[in-house]
């Protein structure tokens, strides 16, 4: 629904060729309260549980790009046997637990209780708990595939040709109706001017940056074909030059779980336009004891995890046309990726998945 | 008439001096109930002056003199007195003359006359006012007109007049033209049949008939008892008075409505256009207190109110979607329009059902003396009215079809997901009346249908079909009752198969079937009366979403159907106190009741309305009420008049609704669904007080007003944050009720009939509401007040028109408004290392300003008297600054960064020409 109006919005803008989407920088005076934001969850077939606390930052502040951690919490997962779990300080703001494996089954529920460190004080400050969220069996990924795709660009003389990848979900004797999941892509790139093979050939690894979500909750039967995922185009980078490889990780979410994803999708992508509508409210199921009136934001959430990766290799219909090397160093120019591969960022350590 | 005219105007010519003498000498008369006639030969006789008159005019005329010594001027003066014609001399004669007696100078006549009478025998079929913009502008000669018959009917000492204002072209009754008695300083406004009544001692008077666009006509009026009369009223020929919006220059003085605002239909045919489309709604957006969603939406608020809280009609039809395109284009062909009224302060007590405002629309009626044709064509559209006589001067028919003629604009982008896509629209209307004396009968018919598919992901469809009959009727003189019933119906369907896994359909149905009986009294000349009673019958099938294609596992939703019935009866009595102090009380008493068949779930007590709350259910059979809900309005207007040239008005109003739109976005989207007020969602009600002054500076040409006013609205449903209204079935659950308050303040000033005219306004008002049920779930904002989203504290509208000759005129209109209210994120955190806002208090921040100049041209075509078709050709520059107006200012996350950007609907000039033609000349209607 939020999809196909963008569409009408992009339609309308350019049929009359008229409108226009800019970026747009608003004054915004925000010194509201600071919040704690608590993020985590229990993942069924992992043995450390992360759980990461920080503050929130304004907007206008223009270091928010780093994260304000707060260390120095006590934290403790408790789950619905009464069994506790403690967690330790990593001092980056994420705390890690331990939890044996037996210990994390189909049903089982977690919460979590945090006490926030009085800062230069030895009491212990604001209490912070959330509510039990159960652990549904996550259906197993059904497949992941690609299509050759071509995206509109904002020049009318220019397609952008690439690939979109999808997934499908066949969850017939599944309960579970919500999924959310983390896509993380791997590509070989080349250094083509390097002298030395290690310099030359190397991997890198990246989240896809979205929020990917999907309740079947409103479909007659538990499945799905051609879930979208991100797309690959083939002149920015060297994504599908030597090979890629997609691992997509699928979540079971309970439904409060779900409701909190597919909120903070929306308000994070189809906000705006001409039908638009106020950001949703966010409602977590943190609650901060000491102080109820102090919002808390994030979620901590309990889930199965299955998942699956691909391999691409040479697509037959897509030219790649990636080409952007200096051959040499020039100088005062920072560290030329045609010559060596690690100075983009990869390592040149074949991942073990690699298949060749 | 002609004979006579002719005769008379030769005879003007051969005058050269004034010779008196014959005419003042003194004769003997003695004649007993001779005819006039008879009378004149005698005068002659003795005199040799001689006596021009027009048989006709003294038929039954039966002179009774017995003077000895009386000039022959006097005799006749005599003779003629109660006719309403008067005796001047001229050249040592006497001519016998409707009106009164000619001036001893010679009038100011144009030389042109020899000519027109060259021409009267092969010119029939020129119209008259045709005509008269060939002769220019004639003196100001006021006929009589005889009421009732000597010795006749009347009571209490005061004869009952009845009036038809007929516009003398076409023969169709002019709307809320005005009569003036200036002896009693009262006077009356025409109703929508043209038919005004009057009160008045027997006796004469001079009477004004004024109407924005028409000469202004003086009679003598000669009251003898009880009785009708009909006066046609010609078109101005001045252009200048055809771009005045609405107002009648005593409009404001007299009318007894605060908050009516009424435009003429001409008023907009010269501004600036948005692609060349004419858009009555988006010019009533430049009246104080009204503003538009924005830019290419649907959608007004009034007066701080909500965009489904106006109630749109067309000759009494009910239109639930009032935009082609999504709201670019408005969903009525502008050129069958007659008259647009808007009430926003008080709504008289026959209309009920929405909280801001009514926009009333009445389409002209066809020609009824020959049929003629007029059309355009615009960038987008083409449109054509053919109109013209069944039955001359009783019968007459419309028909009007405008379409989108082509989405070449489409085919131009490059995009092919948007070349492969396509747009459509089109509306029809057509009317037949019938009107003889006393009965008027009417059909009219009136269908618009939008389109638009948008490649291979998704197709939207809507439509509002209406008609409506109505039969009216004139008891004596005084009493005037009228029966209509209508029908509407709004539909929708929608196919989204953007993923295929997912891909659904869905239809809409609402349908309106209304009777209604409405009556106009007359009691006294200081007192009418209306009263009448209108049933409503809403039946709305919220449709079935059905998976769409084979592959698609979308779930069955039903929607379900749901059926209510509203009937009202009231009453509205408009009082002159005293001669400066009018009161008009209206009230209006409705029962609204949501009916079955339908199940109704009962929630728990205390807890959320949710699914997993429903403890019971009722279940209500077909047609068997399932609330009542009984709903008294109060309907008060005050008008005190100050002085000759100002008013001061009070106004309280009381109104309820029961028809909500499920919306959560500003504008309104072409799938959104009307639904009614059932056994959990309350009918909405609301209360306006308000007070204005109006003032005229006539030496200026000015007019002006300025207005506070203070509403509040009970029972505001707002809708939870991701309301879900295609998923499921049950809006109580989605929706909270709160409350909504609205005040402001209005300026308006206006100048009309001058080179420049033009108007400027300017509104303070805003727009708060509260949804505070006590507990966490039943708040929206943690329960703390917020601006709507269209509280809008500054606008400011300036329109001009300047003419510069008559066949070339510029307008411009400017407007300026204070950015909506927006909720903005505050500060950032994040979620497995994705960067997610938090946002502020809900409105607590504002878009910025609204600018925007458009400019227009319009060249008519030459005035050549003789030619088929009269063209003219309008030049708009819409958004000249090409100020790129944000519509909406948005955060989103791309590629783990956060970006804002700002979205403008038009962020360049956009240029367009559009051609208009009808058949005939300049002046031709």
């Amino acid at each position: 629904m939020q999809r196909s109006r963008a569409f009408f919005l992009l339609v309308m803008n350019t049929a009359t060729t008229t409108s226009c989407l800019k970026r747009f920088d608003p004054h915004i005076d925000s010194r509201d309260i600071v919040k704690y934001v608590i993020t985590g969850q229990v993942i069924k077939g992992e043995q450390i549980q992360h759980i990461n606390i920080s503050k929130t930052a304004a907007l206008s502040d223009p270091w928010y790009e780093y994260k304000v951690p707060v260390t120095g919490c006590s934290v403790i997962i408790i789950d619905n046997k009464g069994n506790m779990y403690s967690a330790w300080d990593m001092q980056d703001g994420n705390y890690n637990v331990y939890i044996p494996e037996n210990y994390i089954n189909i049903g089982s529920a977690f919460k979590v209780a945090i006490f926030i460190a009085n800062e230069g004080n030895e009491e212990v400050g604001e209490q912070i708990v959330s509510d039990y969220d159960t652990i549904q069996e996550c259906a197993d990924v059904d497949s992941v595939y690609y299509k050759v795709d071509q995206l509109p660009s904002p020049d009318p003389y220019t397609i952008i040709r690439g690939l979109r990848f999808y997934c499908d979900i066949n969850a017939k004797n599944s309960d579970c109706r919500n999924f959310r999941w983390e896509a993380t892509e791997t590509w070989e790139y080349h250094a083509i001017f390097a002298d030395d093979y290690s310099r030359k050939v190397c991997w890198t690894t990246g989240r896809i940056k979205d929020i990917f979500t999907l309740s079947t909750r409103n479909l007659s039967k538990n499945k799905f074909e051609g879930y979208p995922f991100h797309f690959v185009d083939n002149y920015s980078s060297q994504r599908l030059m030597y090979g890629y490889s997609l691992l997509i990780q699928q979540y079971s979410l309970s439904d409060p779980a779900y409701q909190y994803w597919e909120n903070i999708r929306i308000n994070n992508v189809d906000l705006g336009g001409m039908y638009e509508k106020q950001p949703l409210r966010i409602k977590g199921i943190m609650y901060n004891v000491s102080d109820t009136s102090r919002q808390v934001l994030g979620f901590f959430g309990a889930s199965d995890m299955k998942s699956k990766r691909i391999f691409v290799k040479k697509v037959s219909d897509l030219i790649i046309k990636y080409l952007d090397c200096e051959p040499v160093q020039l100088p005062g120019k920072p560290a030329n990726k045609c010559i060596d591969c690690l100075s983009a960022g990869g390592a040149n350590v074949k991942p073990d998945f690699w298949p060749y | 008439m002609k004979n006579v005219h002719i005769t008379l105007i030769l005879l003007l010519f051969t005058a050269t001096s004034i010779i008196a003498q014959q005419t003042e000498r003194f004769i003997k008369c003695h004649v007993k109930a001779v005819p006039f006639s008879e009378f004149c030969k005698t005068i002659s006789d003795q005199s040799s002056v001689k006596i021009y008159f027009n048989e006709e005019w003294v038929l039954n005329l039966k002179v009774t003199l017995d003077n000895d010594s009386i000039t022959a001027t006097e005799a006749v003066r005599e003779a003629l007195k109660g006719t309403g014609l008067s005796v001047s001399a001229w050249n040592g004669n006497l001519v016998v003359m409707p009106g009164e007696p000619l001036m001893a100078a010679l009038p100011d006549y144009n030389f042109r006359k020899e000519i027109k009478i060259a021409a009267e025998d092969n010119s029939e079929s020129i119209t008259s006012s045709e005509e008269r913009y060939m002769e220019g502008r004639k003196g100001d000669i006021p006929l009589t007109l005889i009421i009732g018959f000597k010795n006749g009917p009347f009571s209490g000492g005061k004869a009952k007049i009845s009036g038809r204002i007929l516009d003398g072209e076409t023969g169709a009754p002019i709307y809320s033209a005005t009569i003036y008695i200036s002896e009693t300083h009262t006077g009356a406004v025409s109703d929508i049949n043209g038919f005004v009544s009057l009160m008045l001692k027997p006796g004469n008077y001079i009477a004004t008939f004024e109407y924005l666009g028409y000469e202004k006509r003086k009679y003598q009026l000669n009251v003898l008892s009880d009785g009708d009369f009909a006066v046609s009223m010609n078109k101005s020929m001045i252009q200048m008075t055809e771009v005045v919006v609405y107002g009648d220059r005593q409009m404001n003085m007299r009318s007894k409505d605060p908050g009516l605002d009424k435009m003429s239909i001409k008023a907009i045919r010269e501004l600036p256009m948005m692609m060349g489309e004419r858009d009555i709604l988006k010019v009533s957006a430049t009246l104080p207190g009204i503003v538009s969603v924005g830019e290419g939406s649907a959608g007004l608020n009034v007066r701080g109110g909500g965009s489904d809280q106006n109630a749109f009609y067309i000759n009494k039809i009910p239109v639930y979607n009032t935009s082609h395109l999504f709201g670019f284009f408005p969903a009525f062909n502008s050129d069958i329009i007659k008259d647009f009224s808007i009430y926003k302060g008080h709504i008289p007590a026959q209309y009920g059902g929405h909280l801001s405002s009514v926009f009333n629309i009445v389409t002209r009626q066809g020609n009824r003396k020959h049929f003629t044709a007029k059309g355009g064509i615009s960038p987008i559209t083409g449109n054509l009215v053919i109109e013209g006589p069944l039955k001359k001067d009783t019968c007459s028919i419309m028909l009007s079809a405008r379409s989108s003629y082509s989405d070449w604009i489409l085919k131009k982008v490059k995009d092919p997901d948007i070349r492969n896509s396509s747009a459509g629209f089109n509306d029809f209307s057509g009317g037949i009346t019938y009107d003889v004396l006393k009965t008027q009968l009417s059909l009219f018919a009136y269908h618009s249908s939008d389109r638009f598919r948008l490649a291979e992901f998704n197709s939207y469809q809507y439509a509002n079909n209406g008609m409506s009959a109505s039969a009216g009727h004139r008891f004596g003189s005084s009493v005037r009752a009228e029966l209509s019933l209508i029908g509407s119906q709004y539909t929708f369907s929608t196919v989204d198969k953007q993923e295929e896994s997912s891909a659904f359909e869905h239809a809409y149905k609402m349908e309106h079937y209304e009777t209604r009986l409405d009556f106009k009294h007359s009691i006294s000349e200081k007192n009418s009366l209306e009263y009448g009673l209108s049933s409503i019958l809403y039946k709305l099938d919220r449709g079935k979403v059905l998976p769409y294609g084979e592959n698609s596992y979308h779930k069955k939703v039903e929607l379900g159907t749901e059926q209510g019935l509203e009937s009202a009866v009231y009453i509205s009595d408009m009082y002159d106190v005293l001669p400066w102090l009018n009161l008009t009380a209206g009230f209006r008493y409705a029962l609204y009741m949501p009916i079955g068949p339908e199940a109704v779930y009962n929630y728990q007590p205390g807890a959320a309305i949710d699914i997993i709350n429903i403890t019971d259910t009722l279940t209500f059979s077909g047609n068997k009420p399932i609330r009542k809900y009984f709903q008294p309005d109060l309907r008060i207007a005050i008008n005190i008049k100050t002085d000759d040239n100002g008013s001061v008005k009070l106004a309280f109003n009381q109104m309820h609704q029961n028809l909500f739109m499920l919306n959560t976005t500003t504008a309104i989207a072409p799938n959104t669904q009307w639904k009614l007020a059932d056994y959990h969602l309350l009918p909405s009600t609301s209360k306006q007080y308000s007070a204005g002054v109006f003032r005229t500076f006539a030496e200026y040409g000015l007019e002006g007003s300025a207005e506070i006013f203070y509403k509040q609205t009970r029972n505001f449903p707002e809708f939870k944050d991701g309301a879900d209204f295609l998923n499921n079935p049950l809006v109580e659950t989605a929706v909270l009720q709160g409350d909504q308050t609205a005040w402001g303040l209005e300026f308006f000033m206006k100048r009309s009939v001058r080179k420049l005219e033009g108007w400027l306004s300017y509104t303070y008002s805003r727009s708060k509401i509260k949804v505070d049920g006590g507990e966490e779930w039943n708040r929206i904002n943690g329960g703390e007040t917020y601006p709507a989203n269209f509280d809008i504290p500054h606008s400011l509208n300036l329109v001009m028109n300047y003419h510069v000759t008559r066949r070339v005129i510029f307008a411009t209109i400017i407007t300026y408004q204070k950015g909506k209210p927006v909720t903005y994120p505050v500060s950032v955190y994040y979620v497995n290392n994705l960067p997610v806002l938090d946002y502020s208090k809900r409105n607590a921040y504002r878009i910025p300003d609204y600018f925007r100049t458009d400019l227009s041209v319009t060249i008519e075509g030459n005035l050549r008297k003789k030619k088929p078709l009269h063209s003219s050709v309008i030049m708009s520059l819409y958004n000249a600054t090409g100020r790129p107006n944000p519509y909406s200012v948005f955060y989103r996350t791309e590629n783990g960064s956060i970006r804002s950007y700002r979205y403008a609907v038009i962020g360049v000039p956009i240029f367009t020409v559009t051609w208009l033609f009808k058949l005939g000349n300049y002046a031709a209607e």
